[in-house]
């Protein structure tokens, strides 16, 4: 249900547009987030500068809150959240958890209008993350069960809970992982070993040390069989004091409820990664092969350009000769066909070779 | 190159470049019709002996040969099981853009992990020396690609590992 941005884009940008109209707006808009937050933002024309935001979020732990409603601490946490323009609404209205009067003209203008809001827009994150919080500090009074801490069952989305488990020196974080497919069972493993490695490191000794295993560990001993069936193991982090205190407890805590959505988010982008990687190989794969066969119709057409030149050249010549010999064909025809003279010949082909002159009796005399 | 993967390379080279000769023949079944003989398997006469190479039991190749056709298959070595999904995914991402190949076969035969089908036409449109060669460099790429995508997986996990503990300090 954690995302990796604690603000949510989307009531992000409708508070923006709400706080940014230039005439004031009526808004009933409901905003669902990760099938099970809800998020209703309201606003009148006539109170321009107020907005009412109500909040409905699943909570982390049934055992340890009794109630629906969310702790004093985690209230708060919230109050905590831009006071001057955040008021909280007692009661809550139906249906929500927390109902809050955003004052608008409270908010700073600038660029300082655009952080607030990002503020108020993490509403959830600071409930999700206070819950945590809240368990890792009052974790002391649980009871013990068998000589252990009973673990707390932490479930922000229903197929992925994880446990809290305290000890005496540390907090022991306990991650079942669960994948829908084998290939991202196998990258995530491979992950979770150099998580392991880095871990164990010097460089990161300040770091909490990680630790996988395929079995439960045995600190989950008497938990319900199908929180502990998983098909990629458990991945635990033990966490010291140091690790929460002051600011760090809040980096711990959003670190933890963001552990899931990181494996997740990873797994993804380097299945991703393969298939860019293997479309890449497939062109220079098939290169080889149409490099072959471009060769061989280049050679092929090289013989028929080698065939084409000889014949050019041979008509070439061809022609020449033939040129030559027509030059000498011409000349002879036309030696023959010149008229030899003879003297007197002309007169006596005039006087004895000439064709009679035939009148027909059906002639006609031409009319004037 | 590895001593083992250069005198396996040459043997199946040596293998192809003996067994490629093939000849246009018709289908003795069907009349009018011009079929690969070594996938029909209709006329042991047109058929020869399979050569079957292997470098060690998880690689090994296959070279089926008739008169008109050839087929090869093989079987890529997967140490582990992030090799084998990688070889999985490689090997079934190319058969199914087998037509960009037009030597590679759709399925592979049983037992093995990618088929190539070579046919006399392929040898009169391709050089057969080229077409040898191919083979043997898709083999000599197909292990570098595994591995180095093996490497890069397992360095992004750390880099990824190394940035999610970063937030803790």
């Amino acid at each position: 249900m954690a995302c990796f941005e604690r603000a949510s884009p989307a009531l992000k940008d409708v508070l923006l547009k709400l706080y940014c109209a230039e005439k004031p707006m009526e808004m009933d808009h409901h905003l669902y987030e990760f099938g099970a937050v809800e998020y209703h933002i309201q606003s009148s024309a006539s109170d321009p500068h107020h907005a009412y935001l109500s909040i409905s979020t699943p909570l982390l732990s049934q055992d340890t809150l009794q109630s629906h409603a969310l702790s004093h601490y985690t209230r708060e946490m919230v109050k905590g959240v831009s006071s001057d323009a955040v008021e909280i609404v007692e009661p809550a209205k139906e249906g929500y958890q927390l109902t809050l009067r955003l004052h608008f003209d409270k908010i700073p203008s600038g660029k300082d209008s655009v952080k607030v809001i990002t503020e108020i827009s993490a509403v959830q994150a600071v409930i999700l993350s206070s819950q945590l919080k809240e368990m890792l500090q009052n974790v002391n009074s649980q009871v013990t069960f068998q000589g252990m801490y009973k673990p707390i069952k932490l479930v922000y989305h229903p197929r992925e809970p994880f446990f809290v488990v305290r000890q005496p020196q540390k907090i022991i974080a306990v991650f079942p992982m669960r994948f829908k497919e084998n290939s991202d069972v196998i990258i995530a493993t491979a992950f979770f070993q150099e998580l392991m490695d880095v871990g164990s490191s010097k460089e990161w000794a300040k770091a909490p040390p990680c630790t996988w295993s395929p079995i439960p560990p045995p600190e989950l001993r008497g938990e319900l069989i199908e929180d502990l069936s998983t098909n990629g193991g458990f991945v635990s982090f033990d966490i010291f004091p140091r690790h929460v205190e002051g600011k760090r407890l809040d980096k711990t805590a959003w670190s933890l409820l963001n552990f899931y959505a990181y494996v997740k988010y990873h797994v993804k982008c380097t299945r991703g990664f393969i298939q860019r990687r293997m479309r890449k190989r497939l062109e220079s794969l098939v290169e080889v092969l149409r490099r072959a066969s471009s060769e061989e119709e280049e050679q092929q057409q090289q013989i028929k350009k080698d065939k084409g030149c000889k014949y050019m050249r041979k008509m070439v010549s061809r022609s020449k000769n033939i040129k030559r010999r027509c030059g000498n064909l011409s000349r002879k025809i036309k030696r023959i066909r010149l008229r030899i003279k003879i003297r007197g010949f002309g007169r006596f082909h005039r006087r004895w070779l000439r064709l009679p002159k035939f009148c027909s009796s059906k002639g006609y005399a031409k009319l004037d | 190159m590895a001593n083992t993967l250069r005198l396996y390379l040459t043997c199946i080279r040596n293998t192809l470049e003996a067994a490629m000769c093939l000849q246009n023949f018709p289908c003795q079944e069907v009349e009018r019709h011009n079929k690969p003989e070594v996938e029909l398997k209709t006329s042991p006469e047109l058929l020869l002996n399979p050569v079957l190479i292997c470098r060690n039991e998880a690689e090994k190749c296959l070279i089926e040969t008739s008169i008109n056709s050839l087929r090869i298959s093989l079987k890529v070595k997967q140490a582990d099981e992030l090799e084998n999904i990688l070889t999985k995914k490689f090997l079934r991402f190319l058969s199914m853009r087998a037509e960009a190949f037009q030597v590679l076969r759709r399925k592979p035969v049983q037992g093995y992990d990618i088929s190539f089908l070579i046919t006399n036409y392929h040898c009169e449109e391709m050089q057969k020396h080229k077409l040898i060669d191919f083979i043997v460099q898709f083999m000599e790429d197909i292990d570098k690609e595994i591995s180095e995508l093996k490497m890069s997986v397992n360095t992004r996990g750390r880099l990824v590992a190394t940035e999610f503990l970063k937030q803790f300090l």
